[in-house]
Formats: structure tokens, sequence, C-alpha cells
């Protein structure tokens, strides 16, 4: 891969940002583009923080340097000694004063960009208000909290349509989940860029045909010059090959891997040195596969969005059915246009560029010609599908990628039952690997069951009611032996709901991971480490933003780590 | 204990806890994870002891080994850098960073034991008796050079080395100890992009070729210094050698023309000398032109109807130049490119004896090379890029985020737990582990039986935030390359009175005596001063010489005898002028004894910290037997493991730790 292959895949800054601001952000900008940039600028986060609170506003700290526009602490927390030990935005003149304001104020220091802002109501009137949620773009919550307050925000959200976090950290141990929307496509998805780009070379058009012919005329007659040879492009030797091999094959293409591998050495025989047709041979097996889109986009041109367009369908809808009109009556998706690096003539390298170029033009001019003509009978009023989102989406039509998002899998309210659903299936087949982190989740679900459960009734406002698990010493045996009964308990619903029946060792075995992981978190008595919260931010922020920018595939949908082990590890809840 | 501690505590476990905040660490640069770490660090309470405790601590310790974070950073800080060094606001740019984390994170913890060091790593004070003073370095930086430094001064002081680095989205952290695991130098590093000469000063066909050219040749031969080979570009065995020659005396003309600088007509001279003259001998090359398009031949008089009289063409550059994101007309390119010769001569003109260098954060030797670069790209047809882009690829710029500064700096933040925990059994004994607190013991204790334990179950972290499945994953430790010539030989000290006369025979004549060396050659900073065949140097001085420098000097004693010992080396340093030691030269070697193992065996003899790779039990006896145990293996086993090992390190490989948790008590 060349350099400036590298570079295409930002996507371009526009004209309108002010030069001071693109120097501060532009080693971000190389990242996610001008385009991405606006969109973090735009949104507004709610952070609903509980607990110590590190992780999350760790997580802001991580969002306001990059240039957020605002984010709002909802936070009823007046900041104590033990605050001052472990969250670095605060002081000690902070000392007895709301932990909301603080913070704010603090991290406001860090981008004058940003605008922050406290909020010192309990969450409960909070989300007992219509619409109170609807001017964020994002909320996270961070645990403890009332099981039955957070389904009511989730369930908000929900409605919304906006993405939801919901964090744990305790000591050595943290996860957060993200609640999307039902329907979170993303075109911008960055992908690797070792993956292989499609050439169209089992289905050549015309002009490439015609270029692959002019340059391989002769060399196999022995009328090319040796260095001419030398310099025939990679893609133009495979399409002489290939050419051959047709009218030997009764014009089939090699398919089966035995085949490719015959025709590796038709190509191969042609010359055992030259640094062309080693490119040719090393490039047989992963570039002439035939254009079958992966499983993500054929999920969303199949996708019920895609196939019901409504008048308030967004561009993204009526740009994926265009392509896939497009690829019902050609079987293939439009071209990227990219060609990558090979041993060439430059003259040859940039003729082949623009060959490929020009088609990738045409094949996304083909697809704006569909997209206007889809827009007609929708009667749409907002702008039209813009060219430029168009072009976007065809060039990178191979990787875009669909989220489906799924409703938090949190505790319920005191007196509901944790239900597993259809997730039963998918977190039973972890149960008897050792080194899954379910057993993990499992206790995080237990620890705010025990917080359902054990609330104090004489204090129902706020975070303070909230009994947490080993909070004192004397409780400690006590509590880590409630938390782990409920673990064990949900663990046996886990295996019922599955259908599922599980041997010992095994059963044993996880048994006891989760009995250690409550123990862990009994031991926590609430309490964050700095340096896991400090982690966890850097995760979680990584994630907020891809949502936000809509550039990156976000995780889906729940993230577990171990900070004894130091990994991570994604179940999808 | 303060409440402010009590969180830290209950994770971390006293005896740990107690530990960290004795602790004096090193962090190596203030930047992206550096502040990320230096946060950490005093938010977890490193080197928090209060130094004049009860008077009893302050007495004990010299002021080289008392609890404290000690931070060095040469540079100061620039606008670029406030989107993630968030110690750093507007008002703090061009101070020194070092000084400004300091400032900032003392804030947080008035009580913090902080020293912030505004100087170069490489300065001659960092020595290793600086490096020991340490219970542990963190590396921060950005730059190979001086990771490959601190990591040698880590090896020769025998400190724990915390390794990471961030590009974008990944990044990595890597525990290092001497004879324990692989260094930073154990795995060769990618070498730096090269072009073929020819491809840069003839037959460019992508942008990146008339980026390097106008970088690399074009600017340091006006402005700079010229370069005959500089790294970016080669002679290669694919160039025409004819070319290669009228490229030299392409490049002798221009110097000629230089001497025109501050003359009204020197842009347009440099401009129809490389994108006019030159051009038009490369047409008239016909077989250079057979299959590929012929170069266009620009005229700085061509744009002249194109241009209004009575605008200033220097003027309009300069307007131009602020829109870096649009891509400029070949016009335009133009009237950059002359109002950048006109500042850089200026530049030049003001203080001739120092040559410019390219740096992209300069902006003028950036609207140099963008529209030089374009122009050129212009000429053979290559599409032209916006200043923007190309910045990114004249200056190697590496995407960086607060987030993955913010997770690898808390990766290297807990693998120094772990690493603590290690250093801290193995100096109270292993029978401590049962009445431990500290959860991640079982690390320690369950070691899966196929793996080693090294370094407190210390791992090598790997940072994939894009992922969406697997963010942070982990790999075990490797021991060290038995070859590796940075950390394969064994290291101790030269010390020297400064006022020594002692010479380059005295050192001949104590490495024989003391060490046995028959055969063997001996390399400084400057070369081979000593080999059995070279024996000029040796009535030399050593500090006249220059062969021992004051504070960082290394030399290197190799054996070239049949038996082979490993490599020695030395690291110099001066001592107060008494003569207590060598009388006839002051030379001392530290330690007392230095034991040379035969080549192959070194990697086996590692010191007490060999790691246990037996199965392991929960049984904590069993368990400190292993510990204990200075295992001699077999060489041979040795040199075969670690060999499997880098083999699977060749693709990130991810060994997982046992998920089971341990807990005593």
């Amino acid at each position: 891969m060349s350099e400036k292959d590298k570079t295409v895949d930002v996507p371009p800054p526009l004209q309108h940002l002010p030069t001071a601001k693109q120097k501060k952000y532009d080693r971000q900008l190389r990242l996610w583009g001008a385009t991405g940039q606006m969109a973090l600028e735009e949104s507004h986060v709610l952070l609903i923080n509980n607990g110590p609170g590190v992780t999350g506003v760790e997580t802001l700290k991580n969002l306001v340097l990059p240039g957020l526009g605002d984010f709002t602490i909802l936070d009823t927390a007046i900041v104590s000694e033990a605050d001052l030990g472990v969250n670095f935005f605060l002081e000690d003149a902070s000392l007895g004063k709301f932990r909301a304001e603080e913070t704010v104020r603090l991290l406001m220091e860090l981008n004058p960009e940003v605008r922050g802002h406290a909020l010192m109501e309990p969450i409960e009137t909070v989300c007992m208000e219509q619409d109170a949620l609807a001017k964020y773009n994002l909320i996270i919550t961070a645990a403890p909290i009332d099981p039955a307050i957070l389904a009511r925000i989730h369930t908000q959200a929900q409605a919304l349509n906006i993405p939801a976090f919901y964090l744990h950290s305790l000591a050595y141990f943290s996860s957060f989940s993200v609640q999307l929307p039902p329907a979170f496509p993303i075109v911008e998805t960055h992908p690797d860029p070792t993956s292989t780009t499609d050439l169209r070379l089992l289905k050549p058009w015309p002009e490439l045909s015609r270029f692959a012919k002019e340059k391989t005329a002769g060399f196999e007659e022995g009328t090319m010059s040796a260095h001419d040879k030398a310099h025939i492009p990679w893609l133009c030797l495979l399409l002489h090959y290939l050419e051959k091999w047709k009218q030997d094959h009764d014009g089939k293409v090699p398919e089966a891997f035995k085949e490719k591998t015959a025709f590796r050495e038709t190509v191969r025989a042609g010359d055992y040195n030259e640094e062309n047709f080693d490119e040719a041979c090393a490039a047989v097996l992963k570039s002439l596969n035939p254009p079958t889109p992966p499983s993500d986009v054929r999920a969303v041109l199949t996708a019920p969005e895609t196939q019901t367009l409504q008048h308030d369908s967004s561009d993204f809808w009526i740009i994926a059915k265009a392509i896939n009109v497009f690829y019902a009556k050609y079987g293939q998706l439009p071209l990227p246009g990219a060609v990558p690096d090979m041993k060439a003539v430059s003259a040859d390298y940039i003729t082949l560029q623009n060959v490929y170029k020009t088609k990738a033009r045409q094949d996304s001019a083909e697809v704006l010609a569909t997209v206007r003509e889809l827009e007609k009978p929708l009667g749409r009023t907002g702008p039209a599908v813009s060219e430029k989102e168009v072009e976007n989406f065809c060039k990178g039509a191979a990787h875009i990628h669909l989220v489906r998002g799924r409703p938090q899998h949190t505790a319920r309210a005191a007196g509901e039952e944790i239900r597993f659903g259809d997730r039963a299936q998918a977190l039973a087949n972890e149960l008897a690997n050792e080194e899954s982190l379910v057993g993990l989740h499992l206790a995080f679900l237990a620890w705010d069951e025990y917080i359902a459960t054990h609330h104090s009734s004489a204090d129902k406002a706020g975070g303070q009611a909230l009994h947490i698990t080993g909070t004192s010493e004397s409780d400690l045996e006590a509590d880590t032996e409630k938390l782990t009964g409920i673990a064990h308990h949900l663990l046996d619903t886990l295996i019922t709901e599955a259908g599922t029946f599980l041997e010992d060792p095994d059963y044993t075995a996880v048994k006891t991971r989760i009995a250690n992981f409550c123990t862990e978190l009994c031991r926590a008595g609430g309490g964050e480490l700095h340096n896991i919260a400090s982690l966890t931010g850097g995760l979680l922020a990584q994630e907020v933003i891809k949502v936000l920018v809509r550039q990156y595939v976000p995780v889906d949908n729940t993230c577990l780590f171990d900070g004894i082990a130091s990994r991570t590890q994604v179940l999808r809840l | 204990m303060q409440r402010r501690d009590r969180g830290i505590a209950q994770s971390l476990g006293l005896p740990l806890t107690k530990r960290v905040k004795e602790s004096r660490v090193l962090l190596v640069g203030a930047g992206g994870i550096g502040c990320e770490v230096l946060k950490n660090l005093v938010c977890s309470g490193f080197g928090s002891l209060p130094q004049y405790y009860g008077g009893e601590i302050a007495s004990e310790i010299s002021d080289m080994r008392r609890p404290e974070i000690v931070v060095v950073d040469m540079d100061t800080i620039d606008l670029s850098n406030l989107n993630r060094q968030f110690l750093f606001r507007k008002q703090h740019i061009k101070k020194y960073k070092a000084l400004v984390a300091k400032e900032t994170a003392s804030q947080f913890n008035p009580s913090v034991n902080i020293d912030a060091q505004s100087g170069n790593i490489f300065d001659d004070k960092y020595d290793v008796a600086f490096f020991e003073g340490f219970d542990l370095v963190f590396n921060a930086l950005d730059n190979l050079a001086a990771r490959r430094h601190v990591n040698k001064m880590c090896l020769a002081a025998d400190v724990p080395l915390i390794e990471s680095g961030t590009t974008g989205f990944n990044g990595q952290v890597q525990a290092i100890k001497k004879g324990v695991t692989e260094c930073y130098d154990c795995n060769p590093k990618p070498a730096q992009k090269s072009f073929p000469i020819c491809t840069i000063r003839s037959t460019p066909s992508q942008p990146i070729h008339c980026i390097v050219w106008a970088k690399s040749y074009l600017f340091p031969e006006l402005f700079g210094t010229s370069e005959e080979d500089s790294a970016d570009v080669t002679v290669t065995e694919v160039d025409n050698v004819e070319e290669v020659a009228k490229l030299r005396i392409e490049a002798e003309a221009l110097k000629t023309i230089r001497g025109l600088m501050g003359k009204s007509e020197f842009a347009q001279a440099v401009f129809d000398k490389v994108f006019r003259d030159d051009i038009e001998r490369l047409r008239g090359m016909e077989e250079m032109w057979l299959s590929r398009r012929k170069p266009e031949v620009l005229c700085f008089e061509q744009f002249a109807p194109s241009m209004d009289k009575s605008e200033d063409v220097v003027e309009r550059g300069r307007a131009l130049a602020m829109k870096d994101q649009a891509i400029w007309s070949l016009a335009e390119n133009l009237a950059v490119f002359s109002s950048a010769v006109d500042a850089l001569s200026n530049r030049t003109l003001a203080s001739p004896g120092t040559p410019l260098e390219f740096d992209k954060d300069d902006k003028d030797t950036l609207d140099f090379v963008a529209s030089a670069a374009n122009l050129r790209s212009h000429v053979f047809g290559i599409p032209l890029n916006s200043e923007w882009e190309i910045k990114q690829m004249a200056g190697n710029i590496i995407p960086a985020i607060a987030t993955s500064n913010a997770l690898t700096a808390s990766l290297s933040v807990l693998e120094a737990f772990k690493i603590m925990r290690g250093a801290s059994f193995e100096q109270k004994g292993v029978s401590k582990l049962t009445i431990s607190h500290v959860a991640p013991t079982h690390n320690y204790m369950v070691t899966n039986g196929k793996e080693g334990f090294m370094l407190g179950g210390s791992k090598m972290v790997f940072l994939n935030s894009r992922s969406t499945e697997r963010m942070i994953t982990t790999q075990n430790l490797v021991p060290p390359q038995p070859d590796c010539a940075v950390c394969s030989p064994v290291y101790a000290k030269l010390r020297i009175p400064s006022n020594s006369s002692a010479t380059l025979q005295d050192l001949v004549t104590l490495l024989q005596e003391k060490l046995g060396y028959e055969d063997f050659s001996i390399q400084a900073d400057v070369g081979i001063i000593y080999d059995p065949d070279l024996e000029d140097n040796l009535e030399k001085g050593m500090i006249p010489a220059g062969y021992i420098k004051a504070g960082n000097g290394f030399l290197t004693v190799v054996d070239e005898g049949d038996e082979g010992r490993v490599d020695l080396v030395l690291s110099t340093s001066f001592t107060p002028n008494t003569t207590e030691a060598d009388p006839e030269s002051g030379l001392q070697l530290m330690p007392e004894e230095i034991s040379l193992p035969s080549k192959h065996k070194s990697v086996a003899e590692s010191n007490g910290q060999a790691m246990t790779t037996t199965e392991a039990t929960g049984d904590a006896s069993k368990v400190a037997a292993h510990f204990n145990a200075k295992r001699k293996r077999d060489a041979e086993e040795e040199v075969v493991g670690a060999k499997k090992r880098a083999k699977a390190d060749e693709e990130v490989m991810v060994v997982e730790d046992d998920g089971a948790i341990l807990l005593d008590d």
C-alpha cells in the first residue's frame, strides 16, 4: 500500500474550519476528518453520574479534549475527602461543594470551546419530565443506580433514538454496554487498509480489457522487450492469463481452490523471476473471488428499511436501495475505484488509475440517477440526497455496516426477575469457556440486583440511599455471600432459559469463577481505582466518539474489562 | 491512613499500597502518554510518601533514592498538543512540557512529590547512576532513538522499564527487565521507507515521489545543507548509473543558482531551472519515454499574462497559502512557490550561517514543499494534493487521539502494579504471599503451566480500540533473545577519576588481569579503539582521546577468543579525584566480581528472577521453591523456546490469562 492510498481513506477537510482550530485538532482530523469533527462539535452528551463517579468524568475528559460541543453532568453528590483521592478533576477547595459543578468547572478548563453544564436535580425527578432527555445526543449512566430508574432512562432514550451507555467500574473490573437505535448504519467504517479492494478482474469492463490487451500484446511471443515485460502491471498479467484460461475451460474462470492454484501455476510459468509475476501470483487467491458482498452489506441491502422506502426514510436507506438496484442489475457493487500499489512504469500506473477512476465515476453516476428516480415518488421535504454522499457510499459500499441496536440488558426494579430471553443461548455457550468474562457480567448484574433489592426505603431520593455491597467491614462477609447467591441464581436461570445443561466439572468451575468475581466486587466496597477508571474512560470515550461521528464500527454491545488479566471481551447481549 | 488513600488501599492491598507510596519512578516524556501516566501515578499515590515525615525516613534516604516522580522532557508545548495532552492549556504554549505538567498535576494533590526537569534524556547528567536510583522507569516517548537509549540505560542500571507507544487507535505496552524479558532492541524495528533516486529525481509516478523530491532534494539544495544521501532517497541497483551521474551535475547547477538568493529574479531562476531546463533535459532522453508520457515543461514567463501586473505575486501567494485545504491551481501553486521562496530567502539571508530544515510545523517550509511538489506533479501528470494532505505525507504525521493515550497510559500503570508486586515478593520472601490481601496474586500463583511467570505476571499488552471484538489483548512476555546485541552483554561499570592519566594500555591491562581477557577488542563511541591488530591507540590517555566522556559513555569489550564469552559493556563515569582504587591508573571496575558466561549460557543464567515453568499449583510453598531456585536450564532448550515464541510473535498472537481468581483468606 502506498503512502498516497493511506491518505485517501481520510475524509477531506471542509473549507470553513478556522485554521487555529484545525491545527489544534490536526492529529485527530487525520482519523475522522472535518465531517466527523463537526458531528462531534454539534453533540451534547449527558452524564448521569453516581457512586465515586470517576470513570464518567474520565470519559468526559476524553470527549472535551477533542472538542465535544456540550456536556452536562447530572450529579447530586457533595465532594468528600474520598473523592479528592481518586478524582483528578477535583481540588482541595472543592470539598463540600456540589461534585457536578466542580467537575464541570475543572473539565471546562481543558478546552475553552466546549460548554459544560451541571445539574443537581435528582435523576428520578428529571426523567419524569416529558422528553427531558430529548436535547441530548447521547447519554452515559454510571452505576450504581436504582434499576427501576435506569430502566426508565433507557426506555426514554429508546423512544427518542438516543444512544445510551451504562457503565460499571469497581476495583480492577469494569464493563459498559451501549443501547443503539434499532437501525444504526455506518458508511465510513474505515476498513483495514490491508482488506482487499474489488478490482473486478473476473468481470472486466471493456476499457480495462482493452488496456490489459495492449499492455500484454506480444510478451509471450517474445516481441516485447525484457524491460517492458518486467513492467506489465500484475492486474494486466492476470487478465491476460484469465482470458487464456477461459478459452481452455468453456469460458469459465477458475473458481475452486484447486483451479486457482492450477491457474497460479500457469501465471508462474510466464516468468519465474520478475517481481510483477510474483505480485500476480500472490494476488491470485485473494483477488479472484466472485464479487459477493459480505453478509453485513447484504443485511443492509435486504433490510426492510431498504425494501420499503418511506417519505421520512433517511438518505442512507435511499442510497442503499439504489445500490441494491445496481447490484440486482450487474451482480456486483459499484466499483470503489482504488488501485493498489504495484510494479509498473509510472505512465501505465497513472493510466490504470484513470481507467478505474473513470469506471467508478460511471457507477456512482448510475447510482445517483437511481437515487433521483427513487426520491421522486417519496415526496420528501428535506434537501435532496447529495452527490457527495452517493459517491462516498459507492466508494465504501463493500464495507458499510449496520448495527441493530438492542435494549439494554440490566437488572429490573425490585421484585422483577432478571430474564435472559433470546440472549440466553449465546451467553450459555460462554459458560464452559474458562477464559470468558461472562461470569463478570453475571456478577455485575447481581451487583445491580442487590441494589434493587436492598436500597433503604427511608430515603428514596438519589444515589446516596442505595446500599452498596461491602461498604462496611462488618457486612463484608454477609454481603459477599448474598451477592454470590444472587449471581449463582442468575447462572441457574440462564442455564434453564437456554434449555441446556452444564456438566461438572464445568458447572462447579463457572460457579467458582463467578464467586471470585463477586468477592472482588464486594471487597471494593463500591470504590473505584483511578487507573481502571482512566482506562475504562478511554474505552468508553472511544466508543462514544465512534457513535457520535458515525464512523468506524462501534462495540455491539457489551464490553467487559478484567484489569488483572489486562484484557477485554465483547459480548452481544 | 488518610481517608484519601482508602480506595486505593482497598483495591491494591496494604503491602502494595505502601510500596507504591515509597517508590521512586522516572517518567521519560510528558507528551500524549506522559501526561496521562503522570495523572495516573499521582492519583495512585506513586512516590507520595511525605519526604520529611517523622524525620526518620528523610534522614535515611538520600536524594537519589527518595520517594518521588521524576519527569524529564525537553519539549515545549505546541498548539497541536492541546487535543490530547490535557495538562496543558493555551496559555502554556511555548513553555516546557515537564514544568507545566508538574504545575498542573500538583494542583490536584499538592502533597505529591514531582521533580520536573526540562532536559534531554541523552544529557550526560542522566547517567547510569541516575537511572539506578529508580524502582521503575516509564517510557512515554515519540521517537526510536530516545526509546533505544532509555532501553540501554535501564539495562545498564538493571531497572525495570515499561515501554509504551501509540499510533492512532493502536497502542502497545511492554515491560522490560535485563535478563528476564526481551529488551526493546531484541526485535529489529522496521526501516524507514526509502525510494530509488531515479524514481524521485527522474521518473516520479506518485504524489509522494514529488513530495520527497521537494523536501529531501530541492529544499536542502536551496536553503539547507545539501545532502548527497538523504535517508529518504538511496541509489539502488535499479537506478541507471549514467542517469545518477547526470543528476549529480544537475544538483551542482542548482548550487550556482543559490547565489542569486535575495535578488528579485531568484524565484524565477529556480523555477525555470527545475521545471523547465531539467525537464527539457529529461525529455531529451528519448529511450526513457518510449513507454511513458513525456513530462510537460513549465516556464515562469508563461504565467505572466495570467498575473495582474499591479498585484504582487508574493502577496497573492501568501494569501493563498492560508487556504491549505483547497487544491491550488497551477498558477496558484506558482504564487505560493514565489512567496515561500521569498520568505525562506529572507530568513536565510538574515542568518547566513544557519541552514534551514524542513519542519512540517514551519509554515514557510511547508508552503515551499507543497507548492514545489504540486508543480512537479503537474509536470509528470500526477494528481495534485492540498497542502493539508501533503503535510501528512511530508511530515510523517502520526494520528494521535486522547483515548488511545489514556488507554495506553493506564495499561502502563497497571503493568507497574504487577512489577512492583513481583518485586515486593522477591524482597520479602514468598511466604508473605499467603497473607497478602492483593487479589491479583492469583496471576502469580495460577500460572497455566505452559508459560513462564515474569515480573509479577506482567504481560505484553496490545490496544486496538477501533476493533469491535478485541480491544485489549495480551501476550506473555518473552525471554531475552540470546543474540541481541543490546541486552545479551553483561553490563558493568568502569569508574575513573576525572583527573586520571590512565591510558588505553591501562584499561587493556586491567581487563587482562582482572577478567582474564586474551584476544579481545574494545569499542568506544568513536569506533573500535583496540583489537589484537590495532595497538596504535594504546598510549593515548582515556580521557584526552575521548574514549571516556563525562556521564553517559559506554565501552564494549568483545571476546575474540575461541571460548567466546559474552560481550561486556562498561558504562563509564567519573569519580571524585581520589585514587583509592588501582593506584596506577585510578581505573576501577564495578562490581568487584564480574562473571562472564560463554555466549550460549547467558540466558539461562539469568539473575534471581528466573521464571518458573512448572505447573502451577495453588501451593505457596511449591511456588516459593520454584521462585527461589535458580533454574539452570539447558541452554539449548532455552534458545529453541525463545525462537518458537519469537515466531509466534510475528502475528499478534493472543495468549490469554487464566480468568480464574484465587483469593486468599
